[in-house]
């Protein structure tokens, strides 16, 4: 007999003898002291196994037998070659035309023309609408894509993103919401290269704003058609816009109104912010705006949810934070790793290398939420909660990343000489922005 | 008239390369890989061509892997018609891609085989050339301007004294330059159109073609590191440097 089994022995005896005490007649006390009993013999018979165990060998195997790859259904969220091709295409466009142009469209409150066309010529709009109607969609929601192609373009500058995605928006609603007259009214020109400007209307001028409680309201006149009233804030490229989406209160709940910049009693004005500048963001007030019963997106009908269209608007501004937050990240790793004080790289200390770090991992987090929301959207399932996670780490994180951005470069993140202070007040308008964009 | 557009797999001309620590070649896991940039500016040209009306269609061709197959898609995206995958796991090397090209330029009797002057993985530079020889057809490198005139092709070609400019006779291999053209982006719809559009799949066996091994890498190395320069303040500093390091 082993020392550790003599002394197993004595521990049992010991606890047997208190099992059978009639003071544990109690059903409290035996209750816990069974537990006690049998976590202590259950111990020691564990540790006697690890003294006297002998392992027997099965039948060898002819090599040695690994797990293979497990199917991507859970936690795959890599693109398609698709979604990659796309991606590639448009983050080539960022970088090589966006860029260059950034700072001055950020000067110049605008995007230039030929920039918006060229965005255009790449066939964004084409892909929100139904092959019926000329356009290039699938059968499926194209969210996911969506969010890829408004990713791509903020990494090369988030306020002239906007300005390219402004009538994307518009095209996606009424792909989404609109009736058969509406989308045959308004979607092939979608199509075409010279898209009509256009944009969501959604944020109002007051304090504690809330998406679900609109000022701005469309009353039925008795002719059947709507009056719309009320103030829209921050709406991008509103000077140039042809068409507007505007979101407007009725009777049955807040709803989107189609409303075309040659009616009657809009009045705009320019309205330059901290960020989104190259997006030209402006002022529209909608003084008794006559609409037609036609003007109502979905006219009532179908399964429009304004809680899924907010959602998804949400995930644009989501998506666009990405893609300025990753633009941080790769403008900062070679600036750190190049930028020499104190006789090496400033990458070489740790208050930089963990902030960079950080930056890292927090993009990826943003990138991963904003993808998880926009896969559900796409797949029709719920996914408001999943965007509103996505949305407040992507305000969040992505105004420290753009401060720390400033930060990490010193004196240059202060200065227009390097883009990261633009992203410093572009990524600042995340957690502001209500409508304008839509995945 | 038919075009044939040969196009390469290559790794992405943004990717900082690294060799594997062994020698063996470079590395490729988690890397980007991409159409190789002179074969783009090949298939744009194929696409201007078209435009012009003096092609009608467009086959893009290439010999390599499964994943070759991305690469074909984004030729097809580009706007080739369609697309032919010689399929060959192995290291393939110029002269038997060149076998395999010449075998199915013969086959589909396109009048025109354009190539990018040269990959920029292996910067080999002589694919197209040995198509020609093996066809014994006429070739033109390194053009800087493509004109079809029925049965004949001016090619401009960039040499040292300035533009040479050459007629060839078709069928012709035109291997193309920097300066041909600057290719369009692809347009998000034709992505998805690419994905309709048919790639058929052979292997060398199906063109009578044998993987040859003409040469063997020895081993692949980085460049060696630059030293640190030194700052030198006038002229004779300079000079006085350089005959001490033996250089003048």
């Amino acid at each position: 007999m082993t020392a550790t089994q003599n002394l197993m022995g004595f521990g049992l005896k010991i606890l047997n003898r208190l099992g059978g005490s009639p003071m544990l007649d109690d059903p409290k006390l035996r209750k816990a002291a069974t537990a006690v009993i049998r976590g202590a013999t259950s111990t020691g018979f564990r540790l006697i196994g690890t003294v006297s165990r002998q392992f027997k060998s099965a039948p060898r195997p002819s090599k040695a037998l690994r797990p293979g790859a497990a199917g991507g259904d859970l936690f795959d969220l890599t693109p398609t070659d698709e979604q990659q091709m796309i991606r590639d295409t448009v983050a080539g466009f960022a970088a090589e035309q966006l860029r260059p142009a950034a700072q001055a469209a950020d000067t110049a409150c605008g995007t230039p023309k030929e920039l918006l066309a060229a965005a255009a010529e790449l066939g964004i709009g084409s892909m929100q609408v139904p092959e019926q109607l000329g356009g290039a969609a699938g059968s499926e929601r194209s969210v996911v894509t969506n969010a890829l192609i408004a990713e791509s373009l903020a990494h090369g500058d988030l306020g002239m993103a906007v300005a390219c995605l402004a009538p994307v928006g518009v095209a996606v609603a009424l792909a989404e919401w609109g009736t058969a007259q509406q989308q045959a009214t308004y979607l092939p020109a979608f199509t075409d290269e010279k898209a009509p400007v256009s944009a969501i209307a959604v944020l109002e001028p007051r304090p504690l704003f809330d998406p679900f409680k609109l000022s701005t309201a469309a009353k039925r006149t008795d002719a059947g058609g709507y009056v719309l009233s009320g103030e829209k804030s921050l709406v991008p490229m509103a000077a140039s816009a042809e068409l507007f989406l505007v979101a407007a209160s009725t009777p049955h709940g807040p709803a989107l109104f189609i409303v075309e910049s040659s009616a009657k009693g809009i009045h705009i004005t320019a309205e330059p912010a901290m960020g989104l500048r190259a997006a030209s963001t402006a002022r529209v007030r909608f003084d008794n705006v006559q609409l037609s019963a036609q003007a109502l997106l979905g006219a009532g009908e179908g399964d429009f949810s304004y809680e899924n269209f907010i959602a998804r608007s949400r995930l644009a501004w989501c998506a666009l934070s990405v893609g300025t937050a990753q633009a941080a990240l790769d403008y900062l790793i070679p600036y750190c790793n190049e930028r020499v004080a104190f006789g090496e790289p400033i990458s070489h200390r740790q208050a930089v290398a963990f902030n960079i770090s950080n930056i890292a991992i927090e993009a990826e987090g943003m990138r991963l939420l904003t993808w998880r929301a926009a896969a559900l959207a796409a797949a029709g399932k719920p996914f408001v909660q999943q965007a509103a996670l996505a949305r407040r780490l992507c305000a969040d994180k992505g105004a420290v990343i753009g401060a720390d951005a400033v930060q990490l470069l010193g004196g240059h993140g202060f200065v227009k000489e390097h883009p990261v202070e633009r992203w410093y007040r572009d990524l600042r308008a995340v957690g502001i922005m209500e409508g304008g964009l839509l995945l | 008239m038919k075009v044939l557009v040969s196009v390469k797999r290559v790794v992405d001309y943004n990717v900082r390369i690294q060799v594997k620590s062994d020698g063996s070649g470079v590395v490729t896991d988690g890397v980007k890989f991409s159409m190789n940039p002179f074969d783009e500016i090949a298939m744009e040209e194929a696409v201007r061509l078209r435009e012009k009306g003096k092609v009608t269609e467009i086959v893009a061709v290439t010999i390599g892997g499964a994943k070759n197959e991305e690469t074909l898609r984004s030729a097809l995206a580009f706007g080739a018609d369609r697309a032919i995958h010689i399929k060959e796991e192995g290291e393939v090397q110029p002269l038997t891609a060149a076998k395999a090209f010449a075998a199915v330029l013969k086959k589909e009797g396109a009048q025109l085989f354009l190539c990018g002057k040269q990959a920029i993985d292996d910067d080999a530079n002589q694919t197209g050339q040995m198509v020609a020889s093996l066809l014994d057809i006429a070739q033109a490198t390194f053009a800087s301007k493509v004109e079809v005139d029925g049965s004949k092709a001016q090619i401009t070609r960039e040499i040292d004294a300035g533009l040479e400019t050459l007629e060839v006779d078709l069928p012709a291999v035109v291997s193309v330059d920097l300066r041909l053209n600057e290719p369009r982006y692809l347009k998000l719809p034709d992505i998805m159109k690419a994905k309709k559009k048919p790639i058929e799949t052979i292997g060398l066996g199906d063109v009578g073609v044998a993987v040859e091994a003409g040469t063997k890498t020895v081993k692949v190395a980085p460049p060696p590191a630059r030293a640190k320069g030194v700052m030198v303040k006038t002229v004779d500093e300079l000079v006085s440097a350089l005959k001490a390091k033996g250089l003048v």
